[in-house]
């Protein structure tokens, strides 16, 4: 029986909710703001309010440019997150196999990855991997017999380069994620599926992962949104200033990023963050479907 | 060594209260190192005052940079030295991203610097955003007057003076000797017949690697054949045919100086595997570390096929004023930029970190006039051009490399890609008002 | 899911529990290869930094770059700040996320489901665009440069996940098993302390961890609101180290970055044991 309160679960929420009111909420109320001034290099502190006209300029950025962008950035999420999903549960799976001794180890390991700050990470894979001369990856080819080969020089194996490195980087947490949730499933459910002669393929099915469904719920969409938004990878990976590989892959936060943030008008980059916030808005109600909880 | 031993000292200090008292740990942290004595906030006013009245008007001047630690040190000292007996000290903090950290902090009297020394092609922003004062009261003829005038003119925006150039900056072309065969040619049509003998993609050699698509360090031919990338009055020049021209003509070298990424070429230098490079005076250590026997050449003396030579842009490192400091610290801050501008500062630099002193007299010192890197940086001043510190610039490097990576990387037709980079610098400049 | 086995199946299970932990090797293999790439890179000397030869194993092995990590930065300072930092942080995300998870998964209300909706799509607005409206507002209050006003910045960014998370997990533990104890007079915070966090340890953990793991790798908000070289974290430090052109060197920046993680790793392995839930552990059934 859950229990219906008017205001106890208010003021148990209370804390969470005024610090969410100043680190989010507040900065959005601001950024609102500040979309309908303009504040620019050249009304920096005198800046005033002028209406709308920022998003109007903010709405003619929404050109092809911008549409192409908008489809790499929804291929990117749904390629990553198919696939960050459905590894992390096998690698889950089998982490917690019985009888494997050093999973401890193991999970310790695979977790080598999250530790590292994003952005070491990737100009790691930037030189240490990619890179034609000294990257791992082109003196493997080299010492095959192979051709070298410039990763992140043109847009399909850029797409892939950034796609292995956010899986690199995220997969843990999703493994981390689906293991956590795996220990709460009742082990007697599995025993007697054993008894009814369930196979491999009907305990995945029927048992492990219905239940697994409403905890990992909320963490896949967060790493959705995640995904959706990531901005380091592509940027540093190709387009950080004075190191342009050649690739001209954007998605909508490198498109906003390098067509608005750059000039420093903070009231048409705000607007346009705006906009930005309301398609997501949009994008997640598409999702919305995954949270219905059964009450 | 002093700071050495407190850093240590902090250190234990700091692990050895780490599991007891978070609290505890920081103000031991603070204690032993005054210099990052600071408080929070509200309190930090009252706080200066009394200082200044207990320690009979001891002045300090907060400097940001974003450079090399190495450098500030050395100016620091000299700084220090000869302001000891006027009660100024000045402190040099480094600030990752300090163009977008001085948005933040330029008017912030409490929390942000005094002043602060940067690359000059920032210069406009600033100026712009309204948070540094013209020095003209401040630096007067006896302090400019023997800095190197294109210095100097680097320093100003709109007619105002607003730096004190410190030291300056060129490309130059670095090469190892035990490499290198033969004479260096005097033209680049005849270096690009020595790089064409003389490399081997596939075994990953190279005669001359260069960051061939980073603006900065194509500037040298784009200069050289009469183009620009923005002109004085902001208009972009990326469609102009002397700059398309001098893309083109560099992308017959990009195609044999490797991926052309910062850190690809200064290694395959530094491993021997390119007997050349063209790179700033920030390579120096790395290249001393690795053991070359370096040899150094302007680029000035490369001559193009139009007979003008490579020119360079020019990186002037001055230090500007913050408003508020010009208002409430204005005699300390005079003090500063005359001690600052000194001839001895530029010879302390030059001789500890190779800089090009921005004061003409430092170079009668006997050991800045005998250092070959820094003389040949002197020599291409002549012909380098200051990088346009109007605030425009800043939203320029990125149409200007796209517009060569697109050409050296991607195989793309000039005229159409110069058509849509000069279109989307033009977008990036209106969207800056 | 042990049943007496015949051995014939006995030796199937052995053969089957090799091929795994050869898959899981290989794969820890291959996650680890850019790591181990880094770390081949600060065991060498400066001079052989990234070298154009297919080898892991550097020529010369040579604790140096770590040496000048510890005695040429401030390393232990940059390491008290990050463990303060990410503590506190922890504490207060936690703290305050598993009380609100608590509320939203055991009560329900009227704004309930909205109100968890509205969280999910605030924490879509990216946290970059935040910086510069949380920076106006600190300075109004005079809590820039204060490790506070960090922990209030990094505790709001994760309580959202927090809330959500945990709560996924609440909602799998039977209310049936607090009602008992409420009977013998048990109110909600005893209930929640004893009861609810050893059933929903692995998903507390894993929050917890998922908090301290970003407040460790955060390093934006570190450099821009600490003022000071001597305030910043780890990942802060690092980033610093990086970041010019006169002093950037691979060997200094890898063995950093090893150190950087290392902590994580220790602190990781170790929490592992905990991360058992009490329904299963414990035989509490629902």
């Amino acid at each position: 029986m859950r229990r219906s309160n008017k205001r106890l679960p208010w003021a148990y929420s209370l804390p969470a909710l005024i610090l969410v009111g100043i680190v989010i909420v507040f900065p959005i109320i601001y950024t609102g703001y500040l979309s309908l001034t303009n504040m620019n290099l050249y009304h920096w502190f005198d800046f005033e309010i002028i209406g709308f006209s920022n998003y109007e300029r903010a709405l003619l950025k929404l050109d092809s440019g911008f549409l192409s962008a908008l489809f790499t950035t929804i291929i990117w999420t749904a390629v990553n997150m198919a696939l960050q999903v459905v590894l992390a549960y096998f690698i889950a799976m089998a982490l917690n196999v019985d009888g494997l001794r050093l999973n401890r180890l193991y999970k310790t390991l695979l977790m080598f990855p999250w530790a590292m700050p994003a952005y070491v990470s990737i100009l790691l894979w930037r030189v240490g991997m990619y890179n034609t001369e000294f990257g791992l990856l082109n003196k493997v080819l080299t010492a095959l017999g192979m051709e070298k080969v410039n990763f992140l020089a043109e847009n399909t194996p850029a797409f892939i380069s950034c796609l292995v490195l956010n899986l690199w980087m995220a997969l843990p947490f999703m493994i981390m994620m689906i293991d956590g949730a795996l220990q709460s499933i009742d082990k007697s459910y599995y025993e007697s599926a054993q008894l009814d002669g369930a196979g491999f393929l009907a305990r995945n099915i029927y048992i492990t992962i219905p239940a697994l469904r409403g905890i990992i719920a909320p963490a896949v969409i967060m790493t959705t949104f995640t995904t959706f938004k990531q901005f380091d990878i592509i940027y540093l990976l190709t387009m950080q200033k004075g190191a342009l590989s050649g690739a001209t892959l954007q998605t909508i936060i490198t498109y906003a990023h390098q067509n608005a943030f750059v000039s420093n008008n903070y009231g048409l980059s705000s607007a346009v963050s705006i906009i930005i916030f309301v398609l997501i808005v949009v994008f997640s109600l598409g999702t919305n479907r995954g949270l219905r909880e059964e009450s | 060594m002093k700071k050495k031993i407190s850093l240590i000292m902090c250190g234990l200090l700091v692990v050895g209260t780490l599991f007891g008292c978070g609290n505890a740990a920081q103000t031991g942290g603070t204690e032993v190192n005054n210099e990052s004595a600071q408080t929070d906030g509200e309190g930090t006013e009252e706080v200066e005052e009394t200082k200044q009245d207990a320690s009979t008007e001891q002045t300090e001047i907060k400097i940001w940079h974003d450079g090399d630690e190495a450098i500030m040190k050395t100016i620091a000292d000299r700084v220090n030295a000869s302001l000891a007996e006027k009660k100024i000290t000045v402190s040099f903090e480094k600030k990752t991203g300090l163009t977008d950290q001085l948005q933040l902090y330029g008017n912030d009297a409490a929390n942000g610097p005094d002043m602060y020394l940067y690359a000059h092609d920032s210069l406009g922003t600033f100026v712009e955003m309204g948070i540094l004062a013209p020095i003209d009261d401040m630096a007067d003829a006896g302090v400019m007057g023997d800095l190197l005038p294109m210095t100097v003119e680097a320093g100003s925006y709109n007619g105002e003076q607003y730096l004190v150039p410190v030291y300056f900056e060129t490309l130059l072309f670095l090469y190892n000797k035990e490499l290198w065969n033969g004479d260096l040619p005097t033209s680049t049509e005849d270096l690009y017949e020595y790089m064409k003998a003389n490399t081997d993609t596939a075994a990953g050699t190279y005669a001359v690697v260069n960051q061939h698509s980073t603006a900065y360090n194509v500037a040298p031919f784009i200069n050289g054949f009469g183009g620009y990338i923005i002109d004085k009055d902001g208009n972009p020049g990326l469609n102009n045919q002397e700059t398309k021209d001098a893309v083109e003509y560099n992308k017959k070298f990009a195609a044999l100086q490797a991926d052309g990424d910062y850190n690809t070429v200064t290694t395959l230098f530094n491993e021997k595997k390119a007997a050349a490079i063209i790179g700033g005076p920030w390579l120096i250590s790395g290249i001393k570390d690795a053991g070359i026997d370096l040899g150094i050449k302007s680029l000035s003396d490369f001559v193009l096929p139009n007979g003008k030579a490579l020119a360079p842009y020019s990186g002037v490192q001055g230090v500007g004023v913050m408003k508020h400091a010009a208002e409430n610290k204005k005699e300390a801050v005079t003090e500063v930029l005359k001690a600052i501008a000194a001839p001895e500062v530029g010879i302390d630099l030059a001789n500890n970190s190779n800089c090009a002193p921005a004061n003409v007299k430092s170079y009668e010192d006997a050991g800045v006039a005998g250092n070959e890197m820094i003389m040949a940086m002197k020599e291409t001043a002549d012909t380098a051009q200051p990088m346009p510190n109007i605030p425009q610039m800043s939203v320029m490097w990125a149409p200007a490399e796209g517009l060569l990576a697109a050409v050296n990387k991607s195989g793309e037709d000039i005229n159409t890609v110069a058509e849509e980079f000069e279109k989307q610098a033009e977008t990036a400049i209106a969207d800056m008002q | 899911m042990v049943i007496k086995m015949k051995s014939s199946k006995k030796i199937k299970t052995k053969l089957k529990l090799t091929a795994l932990n050869i898959f899981l090797i290989s794969l820890s293999f291959i996650g680890l290869v850019p790591i181990l790439y880094a770390l081949s890179l600060s065991l060498s000397g400066s001079v052989g930094a990234l070298s154009a030869d297919l080898t892991f194993l550097p020529e010369k092995v040579t604790l140096e770059n770590y040496r000048r990590i510890i005695t040429e930065e401030p390393f232990f300072t940059w390491l008290s700040n990050s463990v303060i930092l990410s503590v506190a942080t922890m504490t207060v995300a936690i703290g305050f996320a598993v009380v609100a998870s608590y509320a939203f998964s055991r009560f329900r209300f009227k704004g309930r489901t909205g109100v968890l909706k509205l969280l999910l799509v605030l924490n879509a607005f990216p946290q970059i665009l935040s910086m510069f409206a949380i920076f106006r507002l600190f300075k109004t209050v005079g809590m820039l440069d204060s490790k506070a006003g960090l922990v209030i910045v990094y505790a709001g960014s994760m309580c959202i996940f927090s809330i959500w998370n945990m709560k996924g997990y609440f909602d799998t533990i039977p209310v049936e098993i607090e009602e008992a104890s409420r009977i013998d007079g048990a109110g909600d915070f005893q209930l929640l302390w004893k009861i609810v966090i050893p059933l929903a340890m692995p998903a507390v953990i894993v929050t917890a961890v998922m908090v301290l793991i970003f407040v460790w790798n955060e390093y934006l908000f570190a450099t821009t609101f600490m003022l000071n070289e001597k305030s910043y974290t780890l990942a802060g430090g690092l980033y610093q180290l990086q970041s010019n052109d006169y002093g950037r060197s691979w060997p200094l920046f890898s063995a950093a970055s090893i150190m950087v993680s290392v902590p994580i790793l220790i602190i990781f392995f170790c929490i592992q044991k905990y991360m058992v839930s009490g329904l299963t552990a414990g035989g509490v059934k629902g």
